[in-house]
């Protein structure tokens, strides 16, 4: 199946001062999928976010939406768009009702019946009607995602979107997410720093550091086939195991393999007849963190600037 | 917020009319003069002005005018309207415009601040709509509830006038320039405070720009509102200087060509709304370029 892009991000760049915040960055997000963003604190992460909903006016580069540029035609780029940024801030003082009527009019046919739906699919029609001021995080941040969906947008924008949900509303909201990509075909890109969230929500990761882009993954390949068999002795099953022609890793009490699942009932088959004690044998995952740890270089931040 | 304002409005109103109308039930009787009188001393007086040098013409039109509207009254028998009258309130309206002034200005400042401050800039400008569309929707906002501010003074100077003073004798005249004609006290009023106006404007502008660039209330607020008191002021200090005559608040009230108490001799209305609109320029180009051009990070 070939990919549709609906955002092509080409050659984006900002400087502040003399500082290269950005350094030429490209990226295509595509119809249906769920692309996560990460980076360490200062990566430009939100700069780059804030560029491609005209936010910021980038140095140099340009984001294309469905067709249109957002920095030559704005209204008509921007309008195929929801958005979070950060916190979604809401006018405090108004019905959350009230501040969804207001965003709704800055659109273009976006009915009532409209906002209900949406007010409904959050799940936030017991307290609509409430001021905003009385909303816990978790609420605002469904009132914030209720705003960037009014208008049907074709590719969805969020920075840091469970920040403040409760885990039922964490699931809650990865359901949503997924279900919207899968069945409206609407191109989601996420940014956060929760990265078992991302692991579980996004076909896609593109990781940002310093400014530049340093890696784009499918989830599924960061998944590769690996498992864990712990058996004893541990000598026996390594040469067992090599012999078979498995590449091999130590790993705890026993050995990682690089094997297809098709491979395992043969490789127990040939450790129990070598005599191997086999206590467990289990599908391996690395998780995201030690990855993600892995290749942005451990925790530091980048070399400061603004945020 | 912006009903709180509209009833401080007509709190102030009332009772500021309350108070005048206590002090002159208090006051000397024998200060009741009658209109004949009246009407004798403002002869006196503008004769005394025209011999005076060094007059512009816009002050001699205006003394010329109140001799033949004196004399009109005089031969005619017609007096002018009591003071103590609903009428008269509604005329001298335009004197309470600085209230409305301060009050625009608070909001022009916070209008485009306060979206900063509340950080829903960032929810207003991802929409599919350009920022000069924001901007002017604000700016319109602003002027609007200006006129509503204006229009809700006048509307409760009557009503206390009528509570307070009832309805007076008396008939209001004004000069066109060659002739004397009778007028309506609501035309007479309502052109004083649109005259008037031009000051509410230019100083609203001003909040709304100082807003817009430093994205602070309280500093558009606190810097606007110390121009108002004492740029007035400066025009005295300034008034040997050529400069006076470029200077805004030399010009922004309208209604000195009006009632003759024109702050500079030598400066005429066409003038002033020149200056005035070179300055509106500047504070609407210096608004749309920042507001157009920044980067939100907040």
């Amino acid at each position: 199946m070939a990919k549709q892009a609906i955002v092509q991000i080409k050659n984006l760049s900002k400087t502040i001062g003399n500082k290269k915040i950005i350094k030429n960055l490209n990226l295509d997000l595509h119809k249906g999928e769920i692309t996560g963003f990460l980076g360490p604190n200062g990566a430009g992460k939100t700069t780059t976010i804030r560029m491609m909903v005209g936010l910021m006016r980038p140095t140099d580069g340009e984001v294309w939406i469905d067709g249109q540029s957002v920095q030559a035609d704005f209204e008509g780029s921007i309008q195929k768009v929801g958005v979070i940024v950060e916190n979604p801030e809401m006018y405090k003082y108004m019905s959350g009702y009230k501040n969804l009527l207001h965003f709704s009019r800055m659109h273009k046919g976006v009915s009532k019946e409209r906002i209900d739906e949406v007010v409904k699919q959050i799940g936030m029609q017991n307290r609509i009607n409430e001021k905003v001021s009385s909303y816990s995080l978790g609420m605002r941040q469904r009132l914030g995602l209720a705003q960037a969906l009014l208008h049907d947008p074709k590719f969805l924008i969020l920075d840091e979107p469970t920040n403040g949900l409760d885990p039922a509303g964490i699931r809650e909201f990865r359901i949503y997410l997924q279900k919207i990509a899968r069945e409206n075909g609407v191109a989601i890109f996420v940014s956060s720093h929760l990265l078992s969230e991302i692991e579980l929500l996004c076909d896609r990761i593109a990781i940002i550091q310093n400014g530049e882009l340093i890696d784009i993954k499918d989830v599924n390949e960061l998944q590769q086939s690996r498992y864990y068999i712990q058996a004893e002795p541990l000598e026996l099953v390594g040469e067992v195991l090599t012999g078979a022609g498995f590449p091999t890793v130590l790993h705890a009490n026993g050995y990682l393999i690089d094997s297809g699942a098709e491979h395992i009932p043969g490789a127990i088959n040939l450790l129990v007849g070598a005599g191997a004690r086999i206590f467990a044998v289990q599908p391996y995952r690395e998780t995201l963190e030690s990855q993600f740890l892995e290749m942005t270089g451990g925790g530091e931040i980048a070399q400061a600037h603004t945020k | 917020m912006t009903w709180i304002m509209v009833l401080l409005l007509v709190f102030v109103v009332f009772s500021g009319l309350g108070i005048t109308k206590w002090l002159n039930s208090t006051a000397n009787e024998n200060l009741d003069e009658n209109w004949q009188d009246l009407a004798q001393a403002e002869i006196e007086n503008s004769t005394i002005m025209l011999a005076e040098p060094g007059l512009s013409e816009t002050q001699i039109d205006y003394h010329e005018g109140q001799i033949a509207i004196a004399e009109h009254r005089l031969e005619n028998d017609i007096p002018s309207l009591e003071y103590a009258s609903m009428q008269q309130q509604v005329i001298d309206t335009h004197m309470l415009m600085s209230i409305v002034t301060l009050l625009a200005v608070v909001a022009a400042a916070g209008i485009v601040a306060s979206e900063f401050s509340q950080g829903t800039i960032k929810m207003l400008l991802t929409r599919p709509v350009k920022r000069w569309k924001i901007l002017t929707s604000k700016y319109i906002t602003i002027l609007l509830f200006a006129v509503l501010l204006t229009l809700t003074l006048l509307a409760s100077t009557a009503l206390a006038g009528l509570i307070f003073f009832g309805i007076g004798e008396g008939t209001p005249l004004v000069w066109n320039g060659s002739e004397v004609a009778e007028t309506s006290f609501w035309l007479e009023a309502l052109k004083l405070a649109a005259l008037k106006f031009s000051s509410v404007w230019m100083i609203s502008t001003f909040a709304f720009m100082l807003g817009t660039v430093f994205r602070s209330s309280s500093l558009a607020i606190g810097l606007s509102i110390f121009l108002m008191f004492t740029g007035i002021q400066a025009v005295f200090f300034l008034q040997n200087y050529e400069v006076v005559k470029y200077y805004l608040f030399t010009h922004t009230d309208l209604t000195q060509f009006y009632n003759g108490n024109i702050l500079i001799p030598g400066i005429t209305m066409s003038m002033s709304i020149l200056v005035l609109t070179a300055y509106f320029l500047v504070f609407m180009v210096i608004s749309y370029w920042t507001f157009g051009r920044r980067d939100v990070t907040s």
